[in-house]
């Protein structure tokens, strides 16, 4: 359902996502991981139209999206979960859920929280501002995010900010939409909940797609990558190569 | 009595469908237009009828009071002189504003001065809302003062706005507080095309456990032009904040001056201050629920000014 050809971003000549092709398949759950800096936020970016694409195609649904806009992209159906979301002044969380499932019904509205397991109504009336706590802000990312009831949803490191005993919730609800609603799911984490609960795992380098897989044989890989090792690598095959 | 655009101008700066409910005095033109009275809440003219007196009984409880002015005849720069007496112990609302229909080239303009004595343990509610319109291009001017004085466990709340159309603005807004007294000043103004408005605030905490809040949001489109300064001085022990941002739009320019002085040693005095055009996250954020840039753009300044 969404396609990657050939797809390059580069800035100042130096390539940050290096020709990466893959194909995503409707209703999977894939993680993205590997070490800070290897493009993993940048390719999440590109497919919502964040950052420009400097060359290669990104297809939705059969359809070239790449000159889209964010707002054409959203459109279509790919929802997005910002790593560090945007606080506003004036702005409450009831106001971004109403943007974000195009009704200020009331009922509707509840039934959101519900869905997303928000228990608390006051919340609805908080301001989106700096005064919220880091995992109260992610709650309401997710939240806007859900409420587009996308087609891919997209969620960039949603686990920021977010205390140990919510990991293990924000995950079976993502399952939950991945089941009940047939969300295409990309979430770029380190974190080791997301990792199990993928279909796919996919591992970026340098800017480059160097795994794709299950959880079990990423393993080797992600604990090479979490140490220092100078040596020269060897081989194709050799996991110091795609550090 | 009130005709279409009175009623359109009332309806902008009081919310106001046809005349309201409890005591009022509607200026039209620099003249009385209607006025009623409440057994709690006494509207005068003061001496040399350049205004009124509006006295409110010790203990009014939930009672609002409306003072809209509007102007549409060409060429008048009205001036009004209005004084507030809230007894002590009572709780009301006043509700102020001025709307200027334009009809033609010569200017039009209203300067109302304000001043409130706010009794112990007191609270006001003061909206003011300010706004322009009209097909004639003669220019629009509007400058308000508030005087604001707290006697002990007084608190006023004060919502000052300039939603649109007003060529020039000098806003002057000073208060002195007493004793555990509280004032939040809440300012917004929007300048589009080449208009100009200046907001001067002066506050000092006089009174030991006084606290006083100030926020400023500015808008500024087109080639418009805001300047800001705020004085917080503190005299005693007490909190004061000031936050003032600015939204810069196009070619806008804006100065914003904070300025703290503690003459005491136990004051606590802070400011955050901001400028700057919206914040790329924020029209990325809306545009990634499916708002387009323009539709982002308008909810943020919309939430900002709200």
């Amino acid at each position: 359902m969404l396609e990657l050809k050939d797809l390059y971003f580069s800035v100042s000549g130096r390539d940050i996502i290096d020709g990466m092709s893959y194909t995503f398949e409707k209703g999977k759950f894939y993680s993205i991981t590997g070490p800070n800096g290897s493009g993993k936020t940048t390719l999440a970016k590109l497919i919502m139209g964040i950052n420009p694409v400097s060359s290669g195609s990104i297809s939705f649904q059969g359809k070239e999206i790449s000159s889209l806009s964010i707002t054409e992209r959203a459109r279509e159906g790919i929802a997005y979960s910002f790593q560090q979301p945007a606080r506003f002044k004036g702005i409450t969380f009831r106001d971004l859920l109403a943007i974000a499932a195009g009704t200020d019904d009331e009922a509707m509205l509840l039934a959101l929280l519900r869905r997303v397991g928000i228990c608390s109504l006051s919340f609805l009336d908080n301001p989106v501002d700096a005064k919220l706590s880091g995992g109260e802000i992610k709650k309401i990312e997710l939240a806007t995010t859900i409420a587009r009831n996308p087609k891919l949803a997209i969620y960039d490191e949603p686990d920021t900010g977010i205390d140990l005993w919510t990991i293990q919730p924000m995950v079976r609800l993502l399952k939950r939409e991945q089941h009940e609603h047939g969300t295409t799911t990309v979430v770029v984490s380190h974190n080791r909940a997301f990792l199990e609960a993928a279909d796919i795992v996919l591992m970026i380098s340098e800017g480059k797609l160097v795994y794709k897989g299950d959880l079990t044989d990423a393993l080797p890989m992600l604990n090479d990558l979490s140490v220092c090792n100078y040596r020269k690598c060897v081989g194709d095959k050799d996991v110091g190569c795609y550090r | 009595m009130l005709d279409a655009i009175d009623k359109d101008l009332l309806k902008k700066v009081a919310d106001l469908e046809g005349l309201p409910k409890g005591a009022f005095n509607i200026r039209k033109n620099g003249k009385l237009l209607k006025r009623e009275v409440s057994a709690n809440i006494n509207i005068e003219s003061n001496a040399d009828g350049s205004g009124i007196i509006v006295t409110i009984k010790p203990g009014t409880i939930n009672e609002s009071v409306h003072i809209p002015v509007i102007l549409s005849l060409a060429g008048l720069y009205d001036v009004v002189y209005n004084n507030f007496i809230i007894g002590e112990g009572a709780d009301v609302t006043i509700i102020a504003g001025c709307g200027i229909h334009c009809g033609s080239l010569e200017p039009e303009g209203h300067a109302g001065i304000h001043e409130f004595r706010v009794g112990k343990g007191a609270k006001v509610k003061y909206v003011e809302k300010h706004y322009a319109t009209g097909p004639g291009r003669g220019r629009r001017t509007l400058n308000p003062t508030t005087k604001v004085f707290l006697e002990a466990g007084a608190a006023a709340e004060m919502e000052l706005t300039q939603i649109g159309g007003v060529d020039e603005a000098n806003r002057a807004n000073e208060a002195t507080l007493g004793p555990d007294s509280l004032l939040l000043i809440t300012e917004r103004v929007l300048t589009e095309g080449n208009q100009k408005a200046v907001s001067a605030n002066t506050i000092i905490l006089a009174g030991a456990g006084s606290r006083a809040n100030m926020i400023s949001r500015s808008v500024i489109k087109g080639d418009s032009e805001q300047d800001f300064y705020a004085t917080m001085e503190a005299l005693a022990p007490c909190f004061g904040h000031i936050e003032c941002d600015a939204i810069i739009m196009d070619n806008g320019r804006n100065e914003t001056v904070p300025s703290l002085k503690a003459r005491h040693p136990d004051a606590a005095l802070t400011h955050e201050a901001s400028i700057g055009k919206i914040a790329s996250d924020q029209l990325m954020k809306l545009m990634s629920l499916g708002l387009t840039y323009d539709e982002a753009v308008n909810r943020i300044i919309q939430g900002f000014l709200k």
